[in-house]
């Protein structure tokens, strides 16, 4: 009873002080960015104050950052579920583009717009969805046939992607919008309305999509799959060790090229989300960072879905107050990325200190 | 006129493969002793920004060189000390620094240069060798180059010979094979590694230095582009070999010139393939066409006592 006593004690001091740490980062990083928006001149309580409008300051902020916080959340669940598995999938970006481009395409040109029952939004939906597995099954074949790293496959077919959604939006073959005049903009048409996600509302004042009531449900349902199911086991299996996995009759292939695959699937989730809810209109720069946001959340989650969320709404609220204090206050959104920066940073050294405490 | 283009196409190949090249021989060294930096690319981005502001500021190219390589060592000491001593995970590290740097480089630019866009930077000088450079047609097109780019072939030749006939080429070959051996054998892991990882640093400065004040004499926001990521594509490439890795780089430099000489050649291959075709390139590379790869063994994972 005594070692229960002393364990319990322990576990609790471990998770307190894991979140002491997280937020201590939070705030030095916050420190150093205000100290760094004095150094530029700015008037602080200014760029503040454009912070917080930009994050809570009206119901259509709010929302925005919310939606950012989707997409953010959607692939650092991907992630965590991949790395269950002991991979890395640094693909979230070209997921996202991948998933872009297949809802843009189904919505415009695949005749769903006068579908019934939602599936003129559903369809472009799943369209994402198998765009970003597959993008994510291609790093999987790859380190199944040739042992290739996924860190760095995944990553080239980011980059892969993204100039691929420049084609097809340069490319009046593909999606680009007819050109009317020589100042026809390099992208789509915006989708029907159909095919746009309702949102729960139904005002456009409080642009809350059903991505939100999606993602809660995703959530769940990963952290039940990883904690309480046997796929969850195996996937933990894989990545402790492959060689004892196998003998243990787990199949080392399905599960690398099902883990990879359902990551890039929620990447293109996201990716649909992002067009189909909030953008209408497909650009170049569409994924805008969002999957190496999403992969940061992921990665400082240090294997919890509960921490994905935290961090995907910091990130979320971090990107949408620093949009709103360039618009308004001139401070550069790159502060923001700064912060984030730290953020890693810090935490990521930070993880030592709390190992060495767990040991 | 044909073999002009040709010149042409091959001289700027090399120029494009250049930085590419320093920052990819940079990151062999340390991925050999067993450290993976995701952080070249912030690396090779902060070599730019600091030698373009170093140069801008004093008027004098190698002063901007000089203050590109010192500006470098913070960001390889971060990238050290997490991986060696903290033992934090390196992809997390690296892309955390990657993010950090493009914004803080996005930042300072604003604040130092940015109104003064206009105003070119001094750049490093122009130079051939003597005999190639008099070499009719190929000559001027392919042999004059900034002179960085030699002195980075001498760079890179001095690293191939330590890396095989040396004793610390195999210290470091070791670090990155069989830590526990070297760490028996009295040797200190955590030395080569930080060594490898300032090597590494100082290369890519080198790259991102060749990228602002070499090629283009100007800075812009991220102007990176992913490069240090094709210099870690360019190592698997190579299959850890530095033969390997230099091929792979002037292969990638190739396909970045085809974007700017095929349409001189009237040929009409949409842009956005031309750009990707270098990653498309690394990805069919690093996806079995060089065979299976052998990452030295310890890559990637922090050393403990």
């Amino acid at each position: 009873m005594a070692t229960d006593g002393a364990t319990a004690w322990s576990f609790g001091r471990i998770v307190r002080s894991q979140l002491l740490i997280s937020v201590a980062a939070v705030l030095v990083a916050g420190l150093v960015g205000l100290g760094l928006i004095f150094s530029m001149h700015v008037s602080v309580s200014d760029a503040v104050a454009a912070f917080i409008d930009g994050t809570i300051g009206s119901p259509y902020s709010l929302a925005a950052s919310i939606n950012r916080s989707i997409a953010f959340g959607l692939v650092g669940i991907g992630f965590v579920f991949a790395n269950r598995a002991n991979l890395v999938n640094v693909g979230g970006e070209g997921q996202i583009a991948v998933g872009g481009i297949a809802a843009t395409a189904v919505a415009l040109y695949g005749g769903v717009q006068d579908l019934p029952f939602g599936l003129a939004f559903l369809l472009p939906l799943l369209a994402a969805v198998a765009a970003g597995a597959i993008w994510g099954a291609i790093a999987a074949v790859l380190k199944i046939k040739a042992g290739t790293n996924e860190v760095i496959s995944t990553l080239l077919l980011s980059f892969i992607a993204v100039w691929l959604l420049y084609w097809t939006v340069q490319s009046e073959h593909l999606l680009r919008k007819p050109m009317t005049s020589s100042a026809t903009l390099p992208e789509s048409l915006e989708i029907p309305d159909t095919t746009k996600l309702p949102l729960l509302t139904g005002d456009y004042s409080f642009p809350l999509h059903i991505g939100l009531p999606i993602t809660i449900v995703i959530a769940i349902v990963v952290g039940v799959v990883l904690a309480r199911t046997l796929f969850g086991l195996q996937l933990r299996t894989v990545g402790l060790n492959p060689v004892a996995a196998t003998r243990a009759g787990i199949s080392y292939a399905r599960t690398v090229l099902i883990s990879l695959a359902v990551a890039g699937a929620l990447g293109g989730l996201a990716g649909g989300f992002m067009l189909l809810g909030e953008q209408y209109v497909l650009k170049d720069g569409f994924s805008s960072g969002y999957g190496f946001d999403g992969l940061v959340a992921g990665l400082l989650a240090r294997g919890s879905i509960v921490g994905v969320i935290a961090a995907a709404l910091l990130f979320g609220f971090l990107r949408s107050g620093g949009i709103n204090m360039e618009m308004v206050a001139a401070v550069p959104t790159a502060l923001v990325m700064v912060i984030q920066g730290l953020i890693v940073i810090t935490l990521a050294g930070a993880a030592f200190f709390l190992e060495r405490q767990r040991a | 006129m044909r073999l002009e283009v040709l010149a042409v196409f091959l001289g700027s190949s090399v120029r494009l493969a250049t930085p590419l090249l320093l920052a990819g021989v940079g990151e062999l060294v340390s991925e050999r002793a067993g450290v993976l930096n995701m952080s070249v690319e912030g690396m090779m981005l902060t070599g730019a920004f600091a030698a373009a502001v170093g140069a801008w500021a004093t008027g004098v190219p190698l002063a901007g060189l000089a203050i590109g390589i010192l500006a470098v060592v913070p960001v390889a000491l971060v990238q050290a000390v997490l991986s060696n001593t903290l033992r934090a995970n390196q992809i997390v590290t690296g892309i955390g620094i990657n993010i950090l740097v493009l914004g803080a480089t996005t930042l300072g630019y604003r604040e130092l240069i940015g109104e003064r866009s206009r105003t070119e930077i001094p750049g490093l000088s122009l130079w051939s060798p003597p005999g190639l450079g008099q070499i009719p047609v190929f000559g001027d097109a392919v042999f004059q180059q900034v002179w960085l780019l030699y002195a980075g072939i001498v760079i890179i030749v001095l690293t191939a010979l330590v890396l095989r006939y040396t004793g610390i080429g195999i210290a470091i070959h070791a670090a990155g094979a069989e830590p526990r051996a070297v760490d028996k054998s009295g040797l200190s892991v955590a030395f080569i590694r930080y060594c490898c990882v300032l090597f590494t640093g100082f290369m890519s400065s080198l790259g991102g230095a060749f990228l602002s004040i070499g090629d283009i004499h100007t800075f812009t926001e991220g102007m990176t582009r992913g490069a240090g990521y094709l210099a870690i594509a360019s190592v698997i490439f190579g299959k850890w070999k530095i033969g390997g890795t230099i091929l792979a780089c002037l292969l990638f430099g190739a396909a970045t010139a085809l974007q700017f000489q095929l349409p001189t050649l009237g040929i009409d291959i949409p842009n956005a393939f031309l750009i990707m075709l270098p990653y498309l390139l690394a990805l069919l590379a690093v996806g079995g066409l060089t065979g299976r790869q052998t990452a030295p063994r310890a890559l990637g994972e922090p050393f403990r006592r």
